[in-house]
């Protein structure tokens, strides 16, 4: 399967934290087309594994998705919402959601129209508490086929936009399995001595949960952690954030120095061209749950920069995950057992 | 012609050319005098079978709510503003369409990650947000997209729930809808039908429109905003959708005619049509300057309930677009 087919279909299905199974089950397929095992552990992560003889070299990147749930059911039969993961309600209003209930039903959120605000309520966001999801059904077939904690998903469209571009939700983080699913491919034509698992983590939104589990599983010798980071855009600190065409790759102390060393060195000689990212403290990310995993696993972090971050739609480069994944596919196939006795010299 | 087509078609105020070739075309297979005046209004007359009855006009607008392109940004985002009455709180991620030929484009909004709870809680106005086509640099986007280009949402038309539809432009490409049903039958007054353009803009079609028209009595089909769930109290819900076609006593722009107010009612009652009274003076539309261009006309606006007016996805119950319909068409066939 082509990069961007595989992007437009994993950005589709189902998977808020906790409710992983769906979108895990389809990315084991993709995976087992170039894997020797994999599996869907209790978390819902997909782990997927290239035999080598070592050493054990992990590649982690999240599937969940933030998103909403239900919280309370009106007696007008509009749905109320709460949070999974960081979203910024303003991106609401006017969205059509889909509501995971007995069946799959798309509904619209509402709120309170401007000319009933007051001049005061009218200056200010409209909050996750003022806004209300109308099913257009009526309220008693609502309670029938809605409950209380169902998930709630934002609207998917996949849209092309000019110089290979694309937008949707969700591209936060998996385009980043599809990094990880490119990267296979492009391995068939290298050779490698590393023992690869390829991590497709769950429950990232909510911190880091799923890759704790899988990193305790596979007992990685070092990882390499893939998430998206920050482009240019209106509105944001142009210190922290980065073009939209080239892949990124993080440092700072939650990030091994000499791994990252050798992962400059690969993208020099593959003439990939890295934007480098400073995280001073945690990086947000996996890593940070990774790195710590059992005796400590040394750590690089990349990523591919997307505007627009958790609302609907999300804007990369798809040649930055390109390069992304040719970049994945050499450093697996450059890890040596060696480089274990150098990173800490 | 169906109601997805309309509702896909681009016409936002000023730039009607594309919805207004759509229904000619429709309009032309159901009567043998269609025109377009200047300001773009397409005006089919149809004679009635008893010249000494009174003209009827009835009309419904073309154009949508939509957008302008205004600037650029160094890294190629566009700068727009609305056209009509949008609340900039319903655009912040969401899909647009650029230009006749479509060219798709979203806005989107800075990461939760990088704001502060105080930005968070101020309301992201068209001052800062942005179009995002995939253009590289300003002068790219200004190829793509130059200065004055128009937008409009979008929103692929879906039917859901109970009977309802959910489609960018229902107000008012459900009037126009309903007009080119109304024009497929034979009546006794004349029948003139007008699909007004610029009413998003200031009711600004119409009042041409109306000064070229000698019809005695104009019914105007809209859409009204309903305003019945959620926190909006009991007290200040304007419709309800699913209980049948509106009948305006008064908006902000114009009084009905009480004969005609009355009258609608009262046959909606006699035939066991929906209706139901609009139950506050909330908006404004064509009836105002129908009621008062040239030597006036006596008006009453017909209207469909409808959720989220101004935004992406409209929502209205087809049991209430059916109800416009039969009131709009039961009322020409009474005179």
């Amino acid at each position: 399967m082509e990069i961007k087919a595989f992007l437009q279909e994993v950005t589709t299905r189902r998977g808020l934290p906790g409710d992983e199974g769906p979108v895990a089950q389809w990315v084991a397929e993709r995976f087992s087309e170039y894997c020797d095992e994999v599996r869907v552990d209790a978390m819902h992560s997909v782990v997927g594994r290239i035999k080598g003889e070592g050493p054990r070299l992990a590649f982690v990147a999240h599937l969940d998705e933030v998103g909403l749930m239900v919280t309370n059911i009106e007696e007008d039969g509009s749905l109320r919402l709460g949070q999974v993961g960081g979203i910024d309600p303003r991106i609401l209003p006017g969205m059509r959601l889909k509501v995971f209930g007995l069946e799959t039903l798309p509904g619209i959120v509402g709120a309170k129209a401007p000319h009933l605000l007051s001049q005061e309520e009218r200056s200010k966001a409209q909050t996750l508490g003022d806004m209300y999801v109308d099913l257009g059904l009526a309220p008693d077939k609502v309670k029938e086929l809605v409950r209380v904690g169902d998930q709630v998903q934002l609207e998917q469209r996949f849209v092309d936009l000019k110089n290979g571009r694309v937008a949707s939700k969700t591209l936060d983080d998996r385009c980043c399995v599809a990094i990880l699913y490119r990267a296979m491919q492009l391995l068939e034509g290298l050779k490698h001595q590393a023992d690869l698992y390829f991590i497709a983590s769950s429950q990232e939104e909510v911190g880091g949960r799923g890759a704790m589990t899988s990193a305790f599983h596979t007992e990685p010798d070092m990882a390499m952690v893939l998430d998206v980071g920050f482009a240019h855009q209106p509105g944001c600190d142009r210190e922290v954030t980065r073009n939209l065409d080239a892949p990124l790759n993080t440092v700072g102390p939650y990030l091994n120095p000499v791994l990252t060393k050798k992962l400059e060195d690969i993208a020099k000689q593959i003439k990939v061209s890295l934007q480098k990212e400073v995280a001073p403290r945690g990086t947000g990310t996996d890593t940070d749950e990774v790195s710590a995993s059992r005796s400590g696993v040394p750590s690089v972090l990349i990523g591919v920069p997307v505007r627009n971050m958790h609302t609907a739609v999300e804007v990369l480069d798809l040649s930055a995950l390109e390069e992304a994944a040719r970049l994945v596919a050499h450093f697996a196939a450059a890890a040596r057992t060696a480089w274990e006795e150098e990173l800490w010299n | 012609m169906e109601l997805r087509t309309l509702t896909d078609a681009f016409g936002p105020s000023g730039y009607e050319n594309p919805v207004r070739a759509l229904i000619r075309k429709a309009a032309e297979k159901r009567c043998d005098d269609v025109s377009v005046d200047r300001m773009g209004n397409l005006i089919c007359r149809k004679p009635g079978r008893d010249r000494t009855k009174p003209a009827v006009a009835v009309a419904a607008h073309m154009d949508e709510i939509g957008f302008i392109i205004t600037g650029y940004t160094d890294d190629g985002l566009l700068r727009f503003r609305p056209i009509g009455g949008i609340d900039p709180r319903v655009v912040v991620s969401k899909w647009l369409s650029i230009g006749e030929e479509g060219l798709p484009g979203v806005i989107g909004a800075p990461p939760i990650h990088l704001q502060s709870a105080e930005e968070r809680g101020q309301v992201l106005g068209f001052n800062k947000l942005y179009i995002d086509i995939g253009a590289k640099d300003q002068k790219e986007a200004e190829g793509l997209a130059p200065l004055g280009s128009y937008a409009v949402f979008d929103t692929p038309y879906m039917e859901f729930g109970e009977g309802f539809v959910a489609a960018k432009a229902l107000d008012d490409r459900i009037g126009c809808f309903n007009l080119l049903k109304l024009l497929e039958e034979e009546y006794d007054s004349d029948l003139i039908c007008v699909f007004v353009t610029q009413e998003e803009v200031g009711l600004r079609g119409s009042q041409t429109a109306a000064f070229a028209l000698e019809a005695e009595i104009a019914v105007v089909l809209e859409g009204t905003a309903a305003n019945d769930l959620g926190d909006v109290e009991e007290r200040f819900h304007v419709c309800t959708p699913g209980e049948g076609v509106c009948v305006s006593f008064m908006d902000r722009a114009s009084i009905a005619d009480r004969e005609l107010f009355r009258a609608m009612l009262e046959l909606a009652k006699a035939q066991g049509i929906p209706a139901q009274v609009k139950r506050g003076i909330t908006g404004g539309n064509d009836a105002a300057s129908f009621q008062r261009s040239g030597r006036g006309m006596r008006t009453v606006v017909l209207s469909v309930p409808c959720r989220y007016i101004h935004s992406a996805n409209n929502v209205a119950k087809w049991s209430d677009i059916r109800a416009q319909a039969d009131l709009a068409r039961a009322f020409l066939k009474s005179l």
